[in-house]
């Protein structure tokens, strides 16, 4: 029986190649847009996963009350935190500090950068290291011991083993030994690093790093198991406050589960993260889907006038409901299964253009019962989702009727499939609106003014090796070559955020308001570089001693102080008296939607980690480099040579969004091409329905634009009404997702218009391409047939 | 007595007034009967072997069927009696376009799960005794009119049915095909099974052993 039902249903396919390849292609994109989003959903869920009992662990950021709000911190808990936390909370076993820092390593001639951590030996442990040379108990045994992982140690050894008990050189000045090798992070992990060293090696001879002053640290601890983590999380939020008597900065705890996609803190609370991405964009795969099997139901119950006969007859040989309920399903999933064919070679081709456009190493695996079971699954379920409808009205047909030939097209199909096409087209429309607006966002953000020109600027790491020494010459070499217009040195990335301190009083200042000002120290050709601009007063001088006392601000600051002329002003910075030398124009830092807190600029390079380097104008970008690298190799000798554009690093800024503009797009157009497949089909359909309608109307007298008319006319009013269900929709919607955005686009009314243009423009095209076909036939061939 | 009908009542209901489709009709059936139904178009000839073979109701009456009362059963139990006892051989063939000769016939035996090798062996015999063998793996659009007739008769014998309603089963044929399909009925009567056919040709309706007139829904003849 179950043969029979397979051979009528692959027959059926076959008869009707062109309303079979609809079905299967349609399916077969939704099968495969639902398969990559899931793969990707899967690597997201799926971070730090390599971490020994995920649900113990946890990191320690630290909550800081600003103007009654709290703001959240990582690396930032002070050094006697974690041994504290371990000694006073008995369900904390294990604690540990990590603090993050690049050096240059070198193993005999072979050099390469690293970037990794000094941490306290319980790391090994929270993070569970698996080492493949060398044991855990003796890894932190001496001061100068570190453990790299096997990617390192693959670059200057040709075994693990090798490694072991080998020095190795840090930034050509320390020496360490290698003590362990360990296997490296998956991909999706959180806390990467390429090596760990002892947390001394970072505090010793730090003063500061002692006491509760200073957050300048990373803190992991582990729970024992069965701990209720409220209630330690109460116990470690009481800690700081009562060791410092400050109320206003506690330590926290947040979940290892938490760490990838639940990241966003809001007033010191978790408010979602990547995690709506996650949702999101599932809940768009399943959309995809439904729009998918809608053109199946759709064809399936159009064409039932054919299959009519057949369930007559069917059921005038005995057949029950239930088995023609079957045959048509065992038709719908196997109409399922061969898309699924077809999409699993569609995903086998486009895994690597995917992973290019989300950037991650997805593979597809589909020998592990984890990636084959749900790519079945979804096949199933769109073969009997699809298959569902169209089974239970063809096999409603009472035989007599259809023997008789007395039954008509019933009106309650034709209208669920109305529906059906109104919603797809609904869901087309709000993709097309979403997409617009999404891209619109992003551009408006990238184009936004950041009180700096970060076109053409040079980024380049400036902490370690010889930059901050021989700055002056670098400097004067450079300048002096015509091809660089200045350079400078900053403490901090100049897109992100860096020191910062509530401990500046001003005239004026309410003792109460706590206002965080970051701490910039730069080199005076700074301003110059960045393209920032002066706003008032003078700027640094070129002596550092000259300027020791003097201070430039940003706008926001000068705003925050009661008085017009602030120039020449004095602030008090923890007892030390600055005084106003100039006021900047603002300039966009952190968060990019945000506004960024005020500045204070100090004349230094001591401190600096990244130096700027402003082109000349005209001068061709390669030929820059070149000098900039040549200058460098006898400035900075040993160190390779490192840079970025401040441009690109900005946006790097908006992987998030970029991804979500490109998957919008990629769903947008999938949605409409699904949509218009049905279309296809259903107007194919009509037209071949009506041929004898139309056979009659050209005898008497209409024209062929009359005929397209006719036939196009139904469907374009579903899609107007499509256009007016998806645009309140979509209206709210991206409002919605707006509002996340503290810098963000006004929704303009011509979007919704060009979005319903479209989709009635796509529709238009093709339903009177069938609707042209049928008007312009032989009217004499149409009528002979009957 | 094969089946009974008593009284039989259809209608349908146009702007208020009943058209009667039968009426009033009383039928009576032994098996090994071969009955002709004769009348004009319209005149209920369908309407009263639908109403037969089940397919159809009717508003009022009784009918027996094997001593079986049909009128009161639920359709589950009715369609499972003509399952086993009816076969339908229609003017149209209605043979399913997407099955071959072989699958075509088969089909109701696949509906009473009948076993494999039996099915094979009863559908084997029914090529050979119809001398279609050479044909059955060919599509119904790929043989002539009266092939496909031959196709559908074998299909309503394949269950060995007790009766087989005919509705102008020559009425698509030409002459000689008309008249092969007539004394296969013949043969078949013979043999043993009941038929009941619709006709509207006189010629068709002698090989019958008695004759029903309708017309317009009542039976004005026998």
């Amino acid at each position: 029986m179950i043969r029979n039902y397979f051979k009528i249903a692959w027959r059926n396919l076959w008869k009707n190649k062109g309303y079979s390849f609809i079905n299967i292609f349609g399916l077969a994109i939704g099968i495969t847009c639902a398969s990559l989003i899931l793969l990707w959903v899967e690597d997201e869920v799926n971070f730090d996963q390599a971490i020994p009992d995920k649900e113990l662990v946890f990191a320690v950021p630290t909550n800081q009350k600003y103007d009654g709000e709290w703001r959240t911190f990582f690396q930032a808990t002070p050094g006697p935190l974690a041994a504290v936390l371990k000694a006073e909370i008995p369900e904390i076993t294990k604690s540990a500090r990590k603090r993050d820092i690049g050096y240059l390593f070198n193993v005999g001639e072979k050099s390469v950068n690293s970037a990794g951590s000094f941490a306290d030996k319980d790391l090994i442990d929270i993070f569970g290291l698996n080492f493949i040379a060398g044991n855990p108990k003796d890894a932190f045994k001496e001061k100068k011991s570190v453990i790299i992982t096997q990617k390192i140690a693959s670059i200057f050894f040709d075994k693990s083993d090798d490694a072991i008990g080998k020095n190795i050189q840090f930034d050509k000045k320390e020496t360490f030994v290698i003590t362990a090798v360990v296997k490296d992070f998956p991909e999706n992990t959180s806390f990467t690093f390429d090596w760990l060293a002892p947390f001394e090696n970072f505090t010793d001879g730090k003063e500061w790093t002692q006491g509760y002053g200073a957050n300048f640290t990373d803190t992991f601890v582990k729970l024992a198991a069965g701990s209720d983590v409220e209630k330690v999380n109460e116990k470690v939020k009481a800690i700081l406050p009562a060791k410092t008597g400050d109320a206003e900065t506690e330590a926290i705890l947040f979940s290892a589960n938490d760490w990838h996609l639940r990241s966003k803190f809001e007033n010191g609370k978790i408010d979602g993260g990547r995690i709506e991405y996650v949702r999101l964009f599932s809940f768009i795969a399943l959309i995809i889907l439904i729009i998918a099997c809608i053109n199946f139901m759709n064809l399936s119950t159009a064409r039932s006038e054919k299959r009519a006969n057949e369930v007559g007859m069917r059921k005038a040989l005995g057949s029950g409901r239930k088995q023609l309920i079957f045959q048509f399903l065992t038709e719908a999933v196997l109409t399922a299964f061969i898309s699924g064919i077809v999409s699993l070679l569609l995903l086998i081709a486009l895994i690597p253009q995917f992973n290019l456009l989300i950037d991650k190493n997805l593979s597809l695996a589909i020998t592990a019962p984890i990636h084959f079971l749900p790519i079945v699954i979804i096949t199933l379920f769109c073969g009997i989702i699809s298959g569902l409808y169209p089974a239970f009205y063809l096999s409603s047909f009472k035989p007599i009727e259809v023997l008789k030939g007395s039954r008509r097209q019933s009106g309650s199909a034709s209208f669920t499939r109305k529906t059906l096409v109104v919603i797809q087209f609904s869901i087309s429309i709000i993709f097309i609106i979403s997409t617009l607006l999404v891209y619109q966002q992003v551009q408006h953000i990238k184009n936004r003014n950041l009180g700096m020109v970060k076109e053409n600027l040079i980024e380049m790491p400036a902490a370690n090796g010889d930059i901050i020494k021989n700055f002056k010459s670098i400097e004067q070499e450079l300048t002096s070559s015509g091809l660089v217009e200045s350079v400078a040195l900053m403490n901090s990335q100049i897109l992100s955020g860096g020191n910062n301190t509530s401990g500046i009083d001003w005239q004026g200042k309410t003792t109460d308001a706590d206002i965080l000002i970051s701490i910039r120290t730069v080199t005076p050709q700074f301003f110059n570089t960045a393209g920032m601009v002066l706003k008032e007063g003078k700027g640094f001088t070129s002596s550092e001693a000259v300027d020791s006392t003097k201070v430039l601000i940003s706008e926001s600051f000068a705003k925050l102080m009661a008085t017009d002329n602030v120039v020449g002003n004095t602030i008090d910075y923890n007892g030390q008296l600055l005084t106003i030398n100039g006021v900047v124009k603002d300039f966009l830092y952190g968060d990019m939607y945000g506004t960024s807190d005020p500045v204070m600029f100090y004349h230094q390079a001591e401190e600096a980690d990244y130096m700027y380097i402003k082109p000349a104008v005209g001068v061709e970008i390669n030929k820059t480099l070149a000098a900039i690298e040549s200058v460098l190799k006898t400035q900075n000798p040993g160190f390779p040579f490192e840079y970025r554009f401040v441009d690109e690093a900005f946006n790097e800024r908006f992987k998030s969004e970029q991804l979500v503009e490109n998957l919008s797009q990629i769903f947008a157009v999938l949605a409409i091409i699904i949509s218009c497949l049905g279309l296809f089909g259903l107007s194919a359909f009509t037209a071949e329905q009506r041929r004898k309608e139309i056979g009659v109307r050209k005898v008497l007298g209409s024209s062929v634009l009359g005929i397209v008319k006719l036939l196009s006319k139904d469907f374009l009013v579903l899609v107007l009404l499509s256009i007016l269900i998806s645009v309140p929709i979509s209206w709210y919607v991206m409002q919605n997702w707006l509002q996340g955005f503290a810098y963000r686009i006004d929704i303009k009314l011509w979007v919704f218009a060009i979005a319903g243009f479209s989709a009635v423009l796509i529709a238009l095209i093709t339903v009177s391409f069938q609707a042209i076909k049928a008007a312009i036939a032989n009217p004499v061939k149409s009528l002979r047939t009957e | 007595m094969l089946l009974e009908l008593n009284n039989i009542f259809k209608w349908v209901t146009q702007g208020g007034s009943r058209i009667f489709l039968l009426k009033d009709i009383n039928l009576q059936v032994e098996e090994g009967e071969f009955i002709s139904i004769m009348g004009p178009s319209g005149s209920g000839k369908s309407t009263l072997l639908n109403v037969i073979g089940m397919l159809d109701n009717f508003q009022e009456g009784e009918y027996k069927f094997l001593d079986e009362s049909v009128h009161s059963m639920k359709e589950k139990n009715r369609s499972k009696l003509y399952k086993e006892y009816i076969g339908f051989v229609f003017q149209a063939y209605h043979l399913i376009d997407e099955l071959t000769v072989y699958e075509n016939i088969e089909t109701p035996l696949l509906y009473k799960n009948v076993k494999s090798s039996e099915r094979k062996a009863l559908v084997a015999d029914m090529l050979d005794r119809f001398n279609i063998v050479g044909k059955k793996d060919l599509f119904p659009s790929q043989l002539s009119g009266g092939q496909q007739q031959l196709v559908g008769v074998a299909r309503a014998l394949i269950a060995k049915p007790k009766l087989i309603l005919a509705d102008e089963p020559t009425g698509n044929l030409n002459s000689k095909q008309s008249e092969e399909i007539m004394q296969l009925f013949k043969e078949l009567n013979q043999a043993g099974v009941t038929i009941i056919q619709a006709t509207h040709s006189e010629t068709n309706a002698a090989y019958g052993s008695r004759t029903l007139h309708l017309l317009d829904g009542g039976r004005n003849h026998i």
